[in-house]
């Protein structure tokens, strides 16, 4: 269809919308980041920092200071970092390992309960974490997995194998059966298909469910805050501790908060077409 | 601080019947304990402790609002959350129903119980459930430049006086909104109440817990009023609806924007004054609370330490308690902003000159009551709830002061109907 | 019911212990193990719990059958958080799906730089949560926040407006803030759909003399509605969790406070775990239920199509 200049002007207009919208806040975040703490409480207020400091950076980056009224801000900081990279990783990995075998005995092999299993695999996507937060805290316990990366991993597969499930069983539904059923006439094992033959085919799907899995668990609260005490800690649950009882260090939320968006958008940056072509790949049933 | 330590160690290792290891200077070296504490908390707190006792230290921190979901998890499963844990005096009805925390009676000593006064806070039916290591009450926090700029000459000592100053205040376009109340429904706004409360003379209940607010000449019914009129009257700014405590620390009174906390916390006073934190370095001062009689009172909320039920390491655990609320170690921690709950190490601190409107908090402290004189109840988070949701409407004009009494009458019954 | 029928037809169809079988269960068996240690153990467990009392403060946990669920009906309080619940989904899944569906068609029509503007719309919701909410506070703060210094620099008198102190605005406050980190999500699963259909069709409505505004309806709009309906599965189920945003925001403000702020205060702040597990309990079923509409309907659609 030809497209004419107003309607060009039109979607533009839309799009600009939608970014401003969209990257507004973000943008507030990281002016903030770098805006004096004096200045915080200017008004009328500055769109633009007015003045500019890497204070806060700084300090959270010990570069002049080593503590923040007795923290070692840091130290803390790169331990949280790593937990938070480690336990994404690892829960990501099991994740979507986990749930691709899952997808290919849904939707290739007749097993008793399979519908049903599914169906309440999914289900549990509407079980708020308070529901089970104590019962599982008892298992935690039990198993010696508490404030352990395993532990942590485990949880969040658990949280984020639901959706990966029900992606990655549409990705291998879509699938053209076709070349299986060839490959099982040449005598080709089930596990040969699966590995040779459905996991290359099904890259954007399987790429789509990592990501939605890695962002899930990078924003992780309410679990790592009882699961994650010390040892584990990650970003998320350190950077509420910069408002403590008296006194919000904005400065350091804002610039700790930069930084911890700085991963999720290197992989949204980097990998959002397979999203969207992993997505379009299970056209989502 | 050898010589303080030793003999409590010794002490402690005599009464809780350990083998007496006689001559051994750290009978528990080797040992190791965890301690959850809201951060920030002092830098060398696990290196000084181990150097003098051998206990090693983890130390968990966790921001203020994380720590009570944190401890509830593990307690209620069971578990020890840690070794030594944050203890706040609001919890103290709540966790000695439940008897999750080990009595202390046996492990300290009278005279460090004589020292620390507000140790009763955390004492129901006779058990002390935790060592108060800071010192929390209410005092009002002042901006003397702005007294000054106004023509204010005497601090207010009356609640008449503090509406006067406000006033003279904000006429003289010192500030826009002189006086700083939280009004939102989270914890601040029901302290304030309850100091307001005070304040009129009053209590909060009676001692068979009836609610005392209900009445218009009651205290509480007053002090609600008096929040409201400050609204009205453009005393205190309408956003205080939305704002915390510390919020109001922070962003207002800390730039300059407010003149008066009324419900004030001394801990403040050091990253008022300090001029890295605060654009009215210099300018803050503590004077007592006004009242509507002119003779000050005040509410203690202090936070101490305890140990669970289920711990592992007792010993260990009673030996951190001890050195942590220690005189000497409580004149160090003074300046991380915690307040000594020791009456001994206040006056030793406020002679060396080394306390912000010394004088002041001594005496202050010296006036502070317990909001519950029969114990806090172990409805108390939830009526505090009901407190601050009722404020918070009646604040924004949802709800008028009769409702609002009558709605934290009724969360007050349901609380303790449980 | 029918769930478990349907397993047993499989099972009737003679699809005995053969090599798939056994290689299926074998492949399932992870998430198996893995679900039923960590989610159906404890949810069952938080089901048992629900019909006892269980209160750290009170002496033992005596059987009560359904007394935390009938105590819910005369809970006033819990009445006026399930009505700004029910709000907050009504609000969150209107906007998410519309305002989702239009982004992800905006999207779909330009070329240049798609990946990229594709990248700072998902942004937002790689936000961690506690982040994104303490940003929010400060944008709505009366005094020295982003909102009212664009409103005032537009010339608008709202110097110290409060968001928060009417019930309407606040909650739309709140609202928003979901929205803002939610509809990525929308948009994602729309567009994949959009991509996925077929120029061809769009061929044909021109060659009919379709305009873009009918072409939208006629052809876009349909064939994905299935995906639609995931994404609304979703939103529904994430406004019902919807927690981060209003505590932030508004602490526990009754005029903004959802059900699961009232299931935390009885469980962590009034130690009523049971009642809280009962909650819980609740607002999963219930967000179940208005997801399984969606999908029901959408598939009963698709079929008549």
């Amino acid at each position: 269809m030809k497209t004419t200049l107003s309607y060009k002007i039109l979607i533009w207009t839309g799009i600009a919308v939608l970014l401003v919208w969209s990257l507004g806040p973000i943008y507030w975040t990281i002016a903030s980041s770098v805006t004096p703490s004096a200045d915080f409480s200017t008004r009328p207020i500055n769109f633009f920092p007015q003045h500019f400091t890497l204070d806060h950076y700084s300090r959270l980056l010990g570069v002049n200071i080593a503590r923040i009224g007795g923290v070692e801000v840091f130290k803390q900081f790169r331990a949280a970092l790593i937990n938070s990279v480690v336990t994404s990783v690892a829960a990501t990995l099991l994740c979507v390992a986990i749930s691709a075998f899952g997808a290919y005995a849904f939707t290739r092999l007749q097993f008793p309960g399979r519908k049903a299993l599914f169906i309440i695999v999914v289900a549990t996507l509407a079980i708020p974490a308070y529901a089970v937060l104590i019962p599982l805290y008892q298992i935690m316990i039990k198993l010696h997995l508490v404030d352990t990366y395993v532990g942590v991993a485990l949880i969040y597969v658990s949280a984020f194998l639901p959706l990966s499930l029900w992606l990655l069983k549409s990705v291998f539904e879509a699938l053209p059966i076709a070349l299986e059923e060839a490959a099982q006439l040449d005598g080709a094992g089930r596990l040969y298909i699966f590995f040779n033959i459905v996991l290359p085919l099904a890259g954007p799907g399987l790429t789509a469910a990592a990501i939605l899995t890695f962002l899930g668990a990078w924003g992780q609260y309410l679990v790592p805050l009882i699961f994650s005490p010390q040892a584990t800690k990650p970003l998320t649950v350190l950077i509420p501790e910069f408002v403590t009882k008296n006194f919000i260090d904005y400065g350091l939320i804002t610039a700790s908060g930069s930084i911890a968006i700085i991963i999720p958008a290197l992989v949204v940056i980097f990998l959002n077409r397979y999203l969207v072509s992993g997505l379009l790949a299970g056209s989502v049933k | 601080m050898h010589k303080f330590i030793l003999p409590l160690l010794a002490s402690a290792a005599l009464v809780i019947a350990m083998p007496a290891f006689g001559q051994d200077a750290k009978p528990l070296a080797g040992q190791s304990i965890t301690v959850l504490m809201p951060s920030p908390q002092g830098p060398n707190i696990a290196e000084d402790f181990e150097a003098e006792t051998g206990i090693h230290v983890d130390l968990q921190t966790l921001s203020w609002d994380d720590i009570r979901p944190k401890l509830v998890t593990a307690l209620v499963a069971g578990t020890a959350p840690a070794d030594v844990t944050e203890f706040d005096w609001s919890w103290t009805g709540q966790f000695s129903a439940a008897g999750w925390y080990m009595p202390l009676n046996d492990v300290i000593d009278a005279d460090t119980l004589e020292d620390i006064g507000v140790a009763k806070i955390f004492t129901v039916d006779g058990k002390l459930l935790g060592i108060p290591y800071t010192n929390d009450f209410r005092v009002m926090l002042v901006n003397k430049k702005h007294f000054a700029d106004a023509g204010v000459a005497n601090m207010p000592k009356t609640l008449n006086d503090l509406v006067a100053a406000a006033k003279a205040i904000k006429e003289k376009g010192v500030t826009e909104y002189p006086i700083g109340l939280p009004v939102s429904a989270t914890e601040g706004a029901s302290t304030s109440w309850y100091l307001l409360t005070k304040a009129f003379g009053g209590e909060l209940f009676d001692k068979d817990f009836n609610p005392l607010f209900l009445q218009p000449d009651s205290a509480g019914y007053k002090a609600l009023a008096f929040e409201l009129m400050l609204l009205k009257d453009g005393l205190v700014d309408p956003a205080s609806t939305g704002l915390k405590d510390s919020q109001i620390n922070e962003s207002m009174f800390s730039q300059g924007l407010t003149s008066i906390m009324i419900s004030g916390e001394p801990g403040r006073l050091g990253q008022m004054n300090d001029p890295k934190q605060s654009k009215v370095a210099g300018q803050v001062e503590a004077i007592l609370v006004p009242t509507e009689s002119g003779e000050t009172r005040s509410f203690g909320l202090p936070e101490a330490l305890a140990i669970p039920n289920v711990s592992e390491n007792k010993e260990a655990a009673v030996a951190f308690v001890k050195w942590f609320t220690s005189r000497e170690f409580q004149k160090k921690n003074a300046v991380n902003g915690f307040l000594p709950t020791r009456t001994s190490a206040l006056s030793e601190l406020n002679e060396a000159g080394k306390l912000n409107s010394g004088d002041a908090l001594v005496a202050q402290s010296k006036t502070v009551e317990a909001l519950f004189p029969q114990g806090t109840p172990p409805w108390y988070p939830q009526f505090s709830s009901g407190v601050n949701t009722a404020i918070n409407s009646a604040a924004k004009g949802q709800m008028t002061v009769d409702q609002a009494m009558e709605a934290i009458a009724t969360a007050a019954k349901q609380a303790m109907a449980q | 019911m029918s769930v478990v029928a349907s397993g047993n037809v499989a099972n009737k169809r003679g699809v005995g212990f053969n090599a798939d079988t056994t290689l299926g269960l074998l492949l399932v068996s992870p998430i198996v193990i893995t679900m039923v240690a960590l989610v159906f153990y404890p949810m069952g467990r938080t089901v048992w719990d629900s019909l006892h009392r269980v209160n750290p403060m009170q002496v033992g946990t005596p059987f009560v059958g359904l007394e935390n669920y009938s105590r819910m009906l005369s809970d006033a309080q819990l009445a006026t958080t399930w009505g700004n619940t029910l709000t907050y989904v009504v609000l969150a899944v209107l906007a998410e799906i519309i305002l989702g569906v239009l982004a992800a068609a905006l999207i779909n029509q330009i070329k240049t730089g798609r990946q990229w503007v594709l990248a700072a719309v998902i942004l937002p919701w790689a936000l961690p949560g506690v982040v994104n909410s303490v940003i929010w506070l400060w944008i709505y703060q009366p005094g020295a926040g982003l909102l009212n210094g664009i409103l005032v620099a537009l010339g608008l008198p709202f110097e110290n407006h409060v968001w928060f102190n009417d019930r309407t605005s606040a909650i739309i406050a709140v609202t928003v803030v979901h929205v803002w980190r939610m509809m990525p999500l929308t948009i994602v699963i729309v567009l994949a759909a959009m991509q996925g259909i077929p120029a061809h069709l769009y061929e044909a409505a021109r060659i009919d003399g379709a305009t873009r505004v009918q072409m939208f309806g006629l052809v876009t709009l349909p064939l994905v509605r299935s995906a639609i309906a995931v994404a609304m599965t979703n939103a529904t189920v994430n406004a019902f969790n919807l927690f981060d945003e209003a505590w932030v925001l508004a602490g526990a403000s009754l005029e903004t406070r959802p059900v699961l702020v009232q299931i935390y205060l009885e469980t962590f702040q009034n130690l009523r775990f049971s009642y809280g597990m009962a909650l819980s309990v609740v607002v999963t079923l219930v967000s179940l239920l208005i997801s399984l509409v969606y999908v029901l309907r959408v598939y009963r659609n698709t079929r008549f199509d």
